[in-house]
């Protein structure tokens, strides 16, 4: 159907030398066809071809909005060509939302029930691609009569095709499907051909995944109505589907459908997701005939799982449904560690594809056998030092799920070895590793302190180059909280050696911003237990200040940041140390900042300067090292509150030492002034900068995390989302901004219960990580376990829980929805 | 669970197929900076040492491969099964090598329109529809004498 001036525009195009010649061609060619259109005259030879050429446009990516109500008249032509070719148009050119669409139904209507079975073929086909919820209402009738009628197999393939399609569109069509044609259509050798039998697949999950919204939106309107039928109906198909199966993966009997030598990974692949589907429906109404087929149903998961050859893409694709299968269902222990064995082996590979949907797979079913998961740690960890950078990510990510109290220092050494190799490129991947094993730290509260603080030290100088402000107070806040004041000070001791002593230099590099950052606070809170320790030719009161002028020479305008550190590191050094050449270097630091042109740095200067001049007794006093950091979520309240109530509650300073600030701010003249105008957030502000970032970055660090209390209690703002007569659920937001929303789950049993297993679902465009259970999975009457969940992604944010577990011996499930009123 | 999009383009970035079957776009400058920023993605991968599934976006990861200097690329879901599309992509390669009869760039540049009817048979709105490459190829032929 090639007219040969479509070949000639082809080649014109691909002819032109430069961009601005292809660009003029194509223009012309584009005005051209947009008035030859528009000629009611133009011979239907010429329509075609035109329309041929706007095709072309389209692929290259030109506009071709003017053509489409030429596709609508093609499509009306009584020759097999022109239709043909306006389908295509259609197709491509139409969209779902387009008023075009109804002179498309009539035309479809037709043509769906017209003699030639090519030209219903097309019609099919346009169907499953365009179809609207008003069309699938329209036209399911005239799909249906092709299947009542036809008994042409590569009709009714696509017609049942279709049907899955419109099924999808609109479930309300689960109404008037007849379930027993297709019961009746599997049995019929004679049409029940491949590609038959792969659409029944199809319409099966289609009315699986239809029939949740379906059953909600019946018993909304008559909460007694029972239309768990359509289902019921369709059981009588499971044994067939099971053997059918079976038979393709013992049987190799048609070469035709072997793909590098197994046996039809495609059929094998549907049947595998239909029957899921189908358990998984089944189980949620309880359809009592089920049963006799889960153990068949393991069984042969089982056949599957060890005769595949996973070396392959279609074996793999075959292994990865059904491990996926053996999870979704919850299947029995052994064929769980059998599928968390077989994802191991595509770790051990070299193939990055199985890597990568072997992590993939992992990550998701973590929660549900982690021992099993650890045993292949070392593939994990190999995955780490992967080339691909998505790779490496789920590896991570894989590694924190996995990580607990009795691997936690392997394994960090592991992460360790991973931030050494990465450079710049993988400056996500720090961060999240750095904040994670922050938080990793703080949960696993029994685990060496010292050894976490000379972890976090080493990580630090690792990643100090790439990491923003936020990792780096949160590891400042673990130095601070250290329990062990002296190793704390040897710690720091080593730090300092290596910022202040010039032979070491190369050991840390200039652009390292962490490091300069907790070296410059580490000195003002440490210098002086430090220094108490002994002095020596690198660590002493005067490297200890000239340290800090250096560094505040370097600071440029765009390091105020760091600024802040250093003025506070200056004030609080000065009352650690008595040569009075170095102190009064010192308060020339602070000096120099009384007149700079950042308010939040003059601001602070004055105040400092101010202090500087008080007594030793007073600001001793005031200098004091931070107390305990203790962490609190209260996300609700207005940011900058939180910061005053939090800060002054958490510092537990002697209320006059707060007056103190506040009336010297008062009565100081001159520059002071500035600071006089907010006498009640500077004090405040000011004790916040200590710990190095302004108010708000300690709330945006800190609400993240949750220290793990030894009994776990179930916070206030939680919501009760389900309740039964053997467990209660609650959901808490921690955060939800930026595509990513922080939940925790707490559960509350009312008795004893072992093997507790929340299984999670989240929209589709949404992605969940979940945690382990904490403290574990068995839990006694009146105990709380907890677990965190992760969304990534985008639209409303709605869960589906089904919690698993075993009460008296025996099993029970139960299984809730619950919507929350954020979106991500 | 469908393929939300194929596309095919060479190792210059010009396409030479393309079908949207969930995401049907009326913006033509939006689609067309999709595609620019899909061919930014996969061209920039390495092909020895790195996976051919990469995330794109909130609700659509790819799965591509590429064939002498033509990519072909199926976007799906997120929680699709990768390894299967690789296996689709190989199909639709296979029959079209079959179709042309040793397929190149330029067959498919000069009859595009073929290519589609090939796809058209064997996916109908991003589904798979047809395994069987012998059903196919017989098909095809006479749909192709069918002018």
């Amino acid at each position: 159907m090639a007219g040969s001036s479509l070949r000639s525009f082809i080649k014109d195009v691909r002819s032109a030398k430069t961009v601005a010649e292809e660009r003029a061609i194509i223009t012309k060619a584009s005005a051209k066809i947009r008035t030859k259109l528009r000629d009611d005259h133009l011979p239907q030879e010429k329509r075609r071809n035109n329309i041929q050429k706007l095709l072309y446009l389209y692929v290259l990516g030109e506009k071709t909005h003017f053509g489409q109500v030429e596709c609508i008249n093609l499509i009306a032509s009584d020759d097999f060509a022109d239709k043909r070719l306006g389908y295509l148009a259609a197709t491509l050119l139409l969209d779902g939302t387009q008023d075009l669409l109804t002179l498309l139904t009539n035309l479809l209507n037709n043509d769906l029930s017209h003699p030639n079975r090519y030209v219903v073929s097309l019609a099919l086909t346009t169907l499953g691609f365009l179809s609207s919820s008003e069309l699938a209402r329209d036209l399911y009738p005239d799909v249906e009569n092709i299947l009542n009628r036809s008994k042409d197999p590569f009709l009714v393939k696509k017609a049942l095709q279709c049907v899955a399609k419109l099924i999808l569109k609109d479930a309300t069509l689960l109404e008037v499907f007849q379930p027993l044609y297709l019961v009746s259509l599997l049995q019929n050798r004679s049409i029940c051909t491949h590609g038959v039998l792969l659409s029944i697949t199809k319409v099966l999950q289609s009315i699986l995944s239809s029939y949740p919204q379906y059953q909600n939106s019946i018993k909304q309107e008559d909460s007694t109505a029972d239309v768990s039928g359509i289902v019921t109906e369709l059981v009588p198909m499971m044994p067939e589907l099971l053997t059918i199966l079976q038979n393709l993966n013992t049987k190799n009997f048609e070469p035709e459908f072997d793909i590098q030598g197994t046996s039809d990974p495609f059929l094998q692949c549907e049947l595998l997701c239909t029957l899921r589907m189908f358990f998984q429906v089944c189980t949620s109404i309880s359809v009592s005939r089920i049963d006799q087929y889960v153990n068949k149903f393991g069984d042969l998961l089982t056949q599957i799982a060890t005769n595949t050859d996973g070396s392959k893409n279609c074996g793999q694709a075959i292994l990865y449904e059904t491990v996926r299968t053996i999870f979704s269902l919850n299947m029995e222990q052994p064929l769980r560690v059998l599928g968390i064995n077989i994802l191991g082996k595509f770790l051990s590979g070299k193939d990055n594809n199985s890597k990568y949907v072997g992590l993939n797979t992992l990550l998701h079913v973590v929660p549900q056998e982690p021992a099993a998961v650890q045993r292949h740690r070392k593939f994990i960890s190999r995955c780490l030092r992967d080339p691909d950078t998505s790779i490496r990510k789920r590896a991570l990510e894989l590694s924190f799920a996995i990580l607990d109290e009795a691997n936690i220092k392997e394994l960090v050494e592991e992460l360790i070895e991973f931030l050494k190799k990465a450079s710049e490129d993988d400056k996500s991947l720090i961060v999240y590793t750095v904040e994670n094993l922050v938080t990793a730290f703080n949960v696993n509260q029994s685990v060496d302190q010292n050894w976490k603080l000379e972890t976090l030290v080493t990580v630090l100088k690792l990643v100090g180059p790439f990491i923003t402000a936020e990792p780096v107070s949160d590891i400042l806040i673990s130095i601070n909280n250290a329990t062990d004041s002296r190793h704390r000070n040897e710690v720091v001791r080593d730090m300092l050696k290596i910022s202040l002593d010039k032979s070491r230099q190369d050991e840390v590099t200039e652009d390292n911003v962490g490091w300069r950052i907790a070296t410059i606070w580490c000195i003002g809170e440490y210098g002086g237990a430090v220094l108490q320790g002994g002095q020596d030719k690198v660590v002493s009161e005067s490297s200890l200040s000239e340290y800090l002028v250096q560094q505040q020479k370097l600071c440029d305008k765009s390091e105020n940041k760091i600024l802040h550190y250093i003025l506070t590191a200056t004030l609080k050094l000065s009352t650690h140390i008595n040569d009075p050449g170095c102190i009064e270097a010192l308060r020339q630091i602070v000096v120099s900042h009384t007149k700079d042109a950042d308010l939040m740095i003059q601001t602070k200067s004055v105040q400092y300067e101010v202090i500087f001049r008080q007594p030793s007794s007073v600001k001793k006093v005031i200098c004091e090292a931070m107390p305990k950091f203790e962490k609190k979520v209260e996300p609700e309240v207005p940011k900058n509150l939180v910061t005053l109530s939090r800060t002054k509650s958490a510092q537990q300073e002697p209320p006059d030492v707060l007056d103190l600030l506040g009336d010297d701010a008062g009565t100081s003249s001159g520059p002071a002034k500035s600071a006089d105008s907010q006498p009640q957030s500077s004090p405040a502000d000011l004790l916040a900068d200590i710990f190095g970032t302004d108010g708000n970055g300690i709330i945006d660090a800190t609400s993240n995390k949750i220290n793990a209390p030894q009994t776990l209690q179930i916070p206030p703002e939680s919501v009760k989302v389900h309740e039964s007569a053997s467990v209660d659920c609650f959901v808490r937001l921690v955060s939800c901004s930026m595509g990513i929303a922080q939940l925790e789950l707490y559960l509350k049993s009312k008795e004893s219960i072992q093997n507790f297993q929340t299984f999670c679902a989240v929209p589709k465009t949404q992605k969940l990580t979940l945690s382990q259970i904490h403290p574990s999975n068995s839990l006694e009457a009146g105990q709380v376990a907890r677990q965190n969940l992760k969304i990534t992604g985008s639209g409303k944010l709605k869960l589906r829980i089904k919690l698993d577990f075993m009460r008296h011996g025996t099993n029970d499930n139960q299984q809730f929805d619950h919507k929350f009123d954020q979106t991500l | 669970m469908a393929i939300q999009f194929i596309l095919c383009f060479n190792k210059q970035g010009v396409v030479r197929l393309v079908r949207w079957f969930e995401v049907c776009q009326t913006d033509t400058q939006k689609t067309q900076d999709m595609i620019v920023q899909i061919y930014r993605l996969i061209s920039s991968r390495d092909h020895k040492h790195q996976s051919n599934f990469v995330e794109f976006s909130d609700s659509t990861k790819l799965v591509y491969k590429r064939y002498a200097g033509l990519y072909f690329v199926m976007g799906v879901d997120l929680q699709d099964e990768e390894s299967i599309y690789l296996s689709h992509i190989h199909l639709f390669v296979e029959v079209l090598d079959a179709f042309f009869g040793n397929v190149c760039e330029l067959d498919i540049v000069f009859n595009f329109y073929k290519a589609y009817m090939v796809m058209d048979e064997m996916f109908i709105g991003g589904e798979i529809q047809e395994i069987s490459k012998d059903h196919l190829l017989e098909r095809l032929s006479i749909l192709d004498r069918l002018d």
